[in-house]
């Protein structure tokens, strides 16, 4: 497929000489029925756009490691520089080679409660260590389906949405809902105006429409909660 | 998105993880159980008078200083140097050219900013969004737009989505294909200024 093949770059090309090269063309709508499966020669991205949505739901624990290295930098240079010096017959900068070597075979003359001490911090900042390693490091992230692009959405965003619904729903004023959004759960808290009850049952489908409108991966499930205190003047 | 390496990100967590452990319960053992105690106490003097023995038995040619302690010098430094190289290379991946077109008389190369300017232009116009920005990386030697935007508050995350498809979809007949591309929505948490007027 080249350039001045494809059906749709003579049209393009001749509308966006105009000013804005990207005004839509058609609505919002027209222009992305055509393209959605029509076009044979219409390239896969689905595995790009995996990979891609999967990398920008998981931390890739830069910081964790780039911190991990420089410690075990600055330790290396330390011990290299002292066996340089001990190398050429200088004096050592903080303890000689030889000295930690005697001090490590010399442990258990350590106080039992010291070395103990030591052991657990040491061994449970492992275990933090192996777990960070280990576990997904999801973030706060969720995907939506889409046929042209990868799309991740943060939490924030989906929560300020419901929030709105929310307080359309509900008649409230939009300051009186909180909703935080977690892996798997929207929780919407409402604060009823002062002598205005709250129709929970319509608040909750109306979250649960919107919820199932943006067809969020992994699915979200909501739950409303109204306040038992109320407000005055809201 | 970038290039970074995550595999080996978790692969040096791991290991010195792993490492923390091993000296941590062993540490841990040497204080509690006095059988690994004793163990070590009796077995310390005999690895004392070895170890000691073959640093100082291996002098390095000429110098007289021992050659066992110059080779973990030069594996200190290669550690290092390989560490250093490790952080360097972490994120990256960006890319200047979003599409190259190889035909028999020529290639046709277009600039990431002409995708990235287009982009960002189109998206300005939209009241539903704060700020935008658009960078193209190269995920396995493909071309992939990113598009960042800040929606304002309350903005639907399906709306977001549709507006920026529908201006990716533009791009596409401006450039006569289509390229991958990664929409990233944050924000939403912009408050208003002032407080609402109560009307009721």
């Amino acid at each position: 497929m080249s350039i001045t093949q494809s059906p749709d770059a003579a049209t393009a090309a001749a509308s966006g000489a105009g000013a804005g090269a990207l005004s839509p063309a058609g609505g919002p709508a027209a222009g992305r029925a055509p393209l959605a499966t029509a076009d044979p020669s219409r390239p896969d991205h689905t595995a790009v756009h995996r990979r891609v949505s999967r990398r920008e739901t998981h931390s890739p624990r830069s910081l964790l490691a780039i911190l991990l290295a420089v410690v075990l930098v600055v330790v290396f240079a330390w011990i290299g520089t002292e066996i340089a010096l001990s190398l050429f017959g200088f004096g050592a900068l903080l303890v000689a080679p030889a000295d930690m070597f005697t001090s490590v075979l010399n442990l258990p003359a350590l106080p039992v409660a010291v070395l103990a001490a030591a052991g657990i911090v040491v061994a449970v900042v492992g275990v933090l260590l192996v777990i960070a390693a280990v576990s997904p490091g999801r973030r706060p992230r969720h995907t939506l389906a889409s046929e042209r692009s990868a799309v991740v959405i943060d939490n924030e965003v989906i929560a300020s949405a419901l929030a709105r619904h929310a307080s359309l729903a509900a008649d409230v004023d939009p300051d009186n809902v909180t909703v935080s959004v977690s892996h798997r759960l929207a929780e919407v808290r409402l604060v009823p105006s002062a002598g205005r009850p709250i129709d929970r049952a319509a608040v909750q489908t109306e979250v649960e429409k919107h919820l199932a409108a943006y067809d969020l991966r992994p699915r979200l499930r909501a739950r409303v909660r109204v306040t038992e205190q109320s407000k005055v003047g809201a | 998105m970038n290039a970074t390496n995550r595999a080996l990100n978790r692969m040096l967590v791991l290991v010195i993880g792993l490492l923390f452990v091993i000296i941590g319960a062993g540490a841990a053992a040497l204080a509690f159980v006095p059988i690994v105690r004793d163990a070590w106490v009796a077995a310390s003097g005999t690895v004392a008078s070895q170890v000691t023995g073959f640093v100082q038995s291996n002098p390095l040619a000429g110098t007289g200083a021992s050659w066992p302690l110059a080779a973990a010098l030069a594996l200190l430094v290669i550690a290092i140097v390989l560490l250093i190289v490790f952080v360097v290379r972490q994120g990256g991946g960006h890319t200047r050219t979003a599409v190259t077109e190889r035909a028999d008389d020529g290639t046709v190369q277009i600039d990431s900013a002409v995708a990235e300017h287009a982009l960002e232009d189109a998206l300005a116009t939209h009241p539903e969004f704060v700020a935008s920005h658009v960078s193209t990386y190269a995920v396995r030697r493909t071309p992939v737009l990113k598009v960042s935007v800040t929606c304002r508050r309350g903005v639907s995350p399906a709306d977001a989505s549709r507006i920026v498809d529908d201006t990716l979809t533009a791009l596409d007949r401006l450039l006569g294909r289509e390229l991958p591309a990664l929409v990233q929505l944050s924000g939403g948490f912009r408050a208003r200024v002032r407080s609402t007027t109560r009307l009721q």
